[in-house]
């Protein structure tokens, strides 16, 4: 036959070979935490403190210490990334300063997440004495995740049709007006999505919060500003050093995969409103 | 872009939920008291050969003292060292003793031992290596091995298997008892290491996982995976038990150690006497370790109890 | 109505915003300054022998390479085995794939990318040692081999999105030109489509490097934690340390403690400055692409 259409066949083969081998480590990653972490949760699991370091008990207080520390770092990180995106599309007019800001922007996303941990303790746990608590955790967060946000805001106020920013202008609003009658609506979605992607990722974080935000045992709910708390991820991390003990294995498989849900029900949200707007953008 | 349906539902969603977390944190009238000032916190940290206890012990303490707060964290026996000299935790888990260069560092803060316990370091094998033959090494041949002299198992009367050398992290205190005990000075270098682990849970971790590890561990963490040979120190072959540390015969021993910045005063010194007190004591023996017989607070330096 | 006010750029409006951009570019700038700063004692101790020297015993010498050495090693390896899968993949969901599969295959892809680092330590911890161990003979699974294969497998999601948006980049006039002169499909992919794509794909790959060498946490349970280059250099079989598997490690121990956190923090910057070339590298190759 043909010897074109052969090699055809068998690139196309082998293409498939290669995805498939791809899709089917992933799909083992999935499964493995699934089967592995199921046996492990109970109603006990979710709602109980943990004891014995960790081989019995729950993660009750490890749940709710990600959540703060999620939670915190998003609410301090999107007025800061709202405003920086709004200055640099609504003020900022010099193309170079442009280049500069999204050049910052972008050097920060590619900042190894320890470093994060090692300057923000200097910062917010030395300069601004919080020590190692659940504050330098959500600042530290914060600021790493500012990148996410603002990229997200970025590209959705870049999106907005001209001919709205010039019938704002035409009738006369302000900047500061025109950001909350057509901005600020019309980019709720990016702010969204944006918010959800940074709580993913902080969630996912462990080398930036496993020495400035958190500790082993003994924590429930920080009293103060500056206590520190316990989290499924460093909670894992302990667990997993004790790789022969059974019991507490099983517990880290059940906290991942609680952790590994929590991120993809934050992840699948974002993609749901990504096509809810791919389906508008196409009417 | 409209702000579509999935995109109101995600935020009324996210403010419903954030209210109720906010309500329910600061619940008006009983319950939790966010911020509340009677309560003390006691911060712990450091050893992890002393941190069962603590943990233990922490448990019931809080059960009877409800307005104290016990935060314990790992980190090595020089974290807890360090930490306490910052003033950063109230008290420090060392299972070595201070060196004269932390003592400098940390003059101004006065740093104050109180022993609750002693431990031993073994010298742990795979279970495996144990039961192939290898019972008992000798001071030399443990140096030799971690000096990467002595590379095969058969080399010492075991199976032909290559030795895998677990080492520790430089500043934890079981690294230094040992290499003390081996070389003379507690930061000599093991160029035949093959493995470095943190923690005591990590080390009996990952010689349980092997079939040919040799590495050290505090006596409490032996167990059927993990099994301490005996030093053979010329005829006499000297096991790693409870009672051979408490005659003082096995040679490699330390205390266990909590340190504070001065005398310990208040919530901390409550702690520490119950520490001190029988029940505190059981703890220490349910951990594996042995107690002590009397309560008592020396300040000293390595050096004067090197062996 | 509204009064014109004096200033129309200097509204409440312009000073919010220019505070928050502020805070941003001031956090961000702030960050850079102190890796430096916070690097100079160790370099002055040291000396330019921080970067090549091979020991490294807290309190006493600081030597980087054999940590440079780890982290150039497993980054590499771990594109090195990502790099057929990926491009494959990417290859297949651009060029063959229907409209409503690729659009599943992206949503799996953004999902796996944000799978948390932790989970891959834990698997690598638990089963990835275990399994490289005994496939290979070794007499310890904690390997340069095992974190880089743990590495490829976390920036394959990545890796595969971005090259298939580099690849769809490619204008559809260029493959129905191929098609009419008469090549086949896989013809017109690999020796048009494929080419045209080079610098995208050559970004995809770039930020996916990026990415495996600021990975912490899987790193570190994997590596062995062992602060030497093997012996021979080549040994991948043989454990080592890479720098944030290092900061890791001894970071909580060093907290504030002068010249080992030095060390730490210097560390941190040369690690920096190497993702910085890469992920620079990258981002200019994508836009070229576009």
């Amino acid at each position: 036959m043909n010897p074109r259409l052969w090699k055809e066949r068998a690139t196309i083969l082998i293409l498939y070979g290669l995805t498939g081998c791809g899709c089917l480590v992933l799909a083992v990653i999935l499964t493995t935490v699934i089967m592995k972490g199921a046996p492990a949760l109970s109603g006990e699991f979710l709602f109980e403190e943990s004891r014995n370091f960790g081989s019995e008990g729950g993660i009750f207080y490890q749940m709710i210490g990600t959540l703060i520390l999620m939670a915190g770092a998003a609410i301090v990180c999107l007025p800061v990334a709202l405003g920086s995106v709004l200055f640099q599309t609504e003020f900022l007019h010099s193309p170079p300063l442009k280049k500069m800001f999204r050049f910052l922007i972008y050097s920060l996303n590619a900042v190894p997440t320890i470093i994060f941990g090692l300057i923000g303790y200097l910062f917010f746990g030395v300069l601004l004495d919080a020590g190692v608590s659940w504050v330098t955790g959500v600042l530290i967060l914060a600021v790493m995740i500012l990148p996410t946000l603002h990229v997200s805001i970025h590209e959705a106020v870049e999106s907005i049709p001209d001919h709205y920013r010039e019938a704002g202008l035409a009738l006369g609003l302000s900047p500061g007006q025109q950001m909350r009658a057509v901005i600020l609506p019309q980019s709720m979605y990016g702010m969204v999505t944006g918010t959800l992607l940074g709580l993913a990722r902080a969630a996912g974080e462990t080398a930036a919060i496993m020495f400035t935000a958190t500790a082993f045992s003994g924590v429930q709910l920080p009293q103060s500003w500056t206590e520190p708390v316990t989290t499924l991820q460093t909670h894992i991390l302990v667990l997993a050093q004790e790789a022969t003990n059974p019991k507490a294995l099983t517990h880290a498989w059940g906290a991942g995969l609680v952790l590994l849900t929590l991120v993809f029900i934050l992840i699948s949200v974002t993609l749901w409103i990504r096509s809810g707007m791919e389906m508008e953008a196409e009417r | 872009m409209p702000l579509t349906y999935p995109v109101k539902a995600v935020v009324i969603i996210s403010l419903v939920l954030l209210a109720g977390a906010v309500f329910v944190t600061l619940r008006p009238g009983g319950g939790t008291q966010v911020f509340a000032e009677e309560t003390t916190v006691i911060r712990v940290a450091g050893s992890t050969t002393v941190l069962p206890i603590v943990s233990r012990a922490a448990e019931r303490f809080q059960a009877r003292h409800a307005l104290v707060k016990i935060i314990v964290n790992a980190g090595g026996s020089g974290v807890g060292i360090h930490g306490v000299g910052t003033r950063r935790f109230d008290i420090g888990l060392a299972s070595r003793e201070i060196t004269l260069k932390e003592k400098h560092r940390y003059a101004s803060s006065h740093l104050q031992i109180t022993v609750i316990g002693r431990d031993a370091v073994a010298c742990v094998v795979s279970s495996e290596v144990f039961h192939g033959g290898v019972r008992a090494l000798s001071k030399q041949q443990i140096r030799d091995i971690y000096l990467g002299n002595i590379t095969n198992w058969r080399q010492v009367g075991g199976p032909d298997r290559p030795i895998i050398v677990i080492d520790k992290e430089v500043h934890r205190g079981t690294r230094h008892v040992f290499m003390q005990y081996l070389f003379g000075k507690s930061n000599a270098r093991a160029p035949g290491a093959r493995l470095v682990t943190g923690s005591n849970n990590e080390e009996q971790a990952k010689i349980a996982q092997s079939d040919s590890a040799i590495g050290m561990l505090s006596i409490a963490w032996i167990n059927d995976e993990v099994v301490g040979i005996g030093i053979r120190d010329g005829e006499r072959v000297i096991q790693p038990t409870l009672d051979n540390v408490r005659t003082g015969r096995f040679p490699i021993a330390r205390n266990l150690n909590l340190i504070t910045a001065g005398e310990p005063q208040g919530a901390v010194k409550q702690f520490i006497d119950y520490l001190l007190s029988e029940d505190g004591q059981k703890r220490v023996a349910e951990s594996g370790y042995i107690p002590i017989q009397l309560p008592h607070t020396v300040s000293w330096v390595a050096g004067s109890h090197s062996k | 109505m509204n009064k014109q006010p004096l200033f129309p750029e200097r509204g409440p409006a312009f000073w919010l915003t220019g505070l928050a951009a502020a805070i941003s570019a001031g956090t961000i700038g702030l960050l850079f300054v102190s890796l430096v700063v916070e690097s100079v004692p160790v370099f002055k101790s040291e000396g330019v022998s921080f970067l090549w020297g091979t020991d490294w015993f807290a309190g006493e010498v600081y030597g980087a390479l054999p940590m440079i050495y780890g982290s150039l090693m497993v980054t590499g390896l771990a594109v090195v085995m990502v790099l057929p899968f990926a491009l494959g993949s990417a290859i297949l969901t651009s060029e063959f794939l229907s409209g409503r599969v690729r659009l599943v295959v992206k949503a799996a892809m953004e999902l796996l990318a944000g799978v948390p680092g932790i989970l891959y330590g834990l698997m690598g911890i638990a089963l990835l040692a275990v399994w490289v161990r005994d496939l290979f003979g070794l007499i310890d699974g904690n390997t340069l081999f095992t974190a880089g294969l743990l590495l490829a497998v976390m920036i394959l999601p990545t890796v595969m999105t971005l090259a298939e948006d580099a690849l769809r980049a490619v204008p559809g006039e260029t493959r129905d030109t191929a098609l009419s002169l008469g090549l086949t499909r896989m013809e017109t992919v690999m020796q048009v489509v494929v080419p045209q794509a080079l610098p995208g794909l050559a970004g995809a790959v770039f930020l996916g490097l990026g990415r495996a060498m600021g990975e912490t946490i899987a790193v570190m349970l994997v590596i062995g934690g062992i602060d030497r280059i093997p012996q021979p250099w080549f040994d991948l079989f043989a454990s080592g340390q890479n720098i944030p598997s290092k900061i890791g490690r001894e970071a909580a121990e060093a907290l504030g403690f002068d010249l080992q956190w030095s060390a730490l923090i210097a560390l941190g910057l040369v690690l920096f400055v190497m993702v910085m070339t890469l992920t620079t590298a990258g981002h200019f190759l994508l836009r070229k692409a576009r």
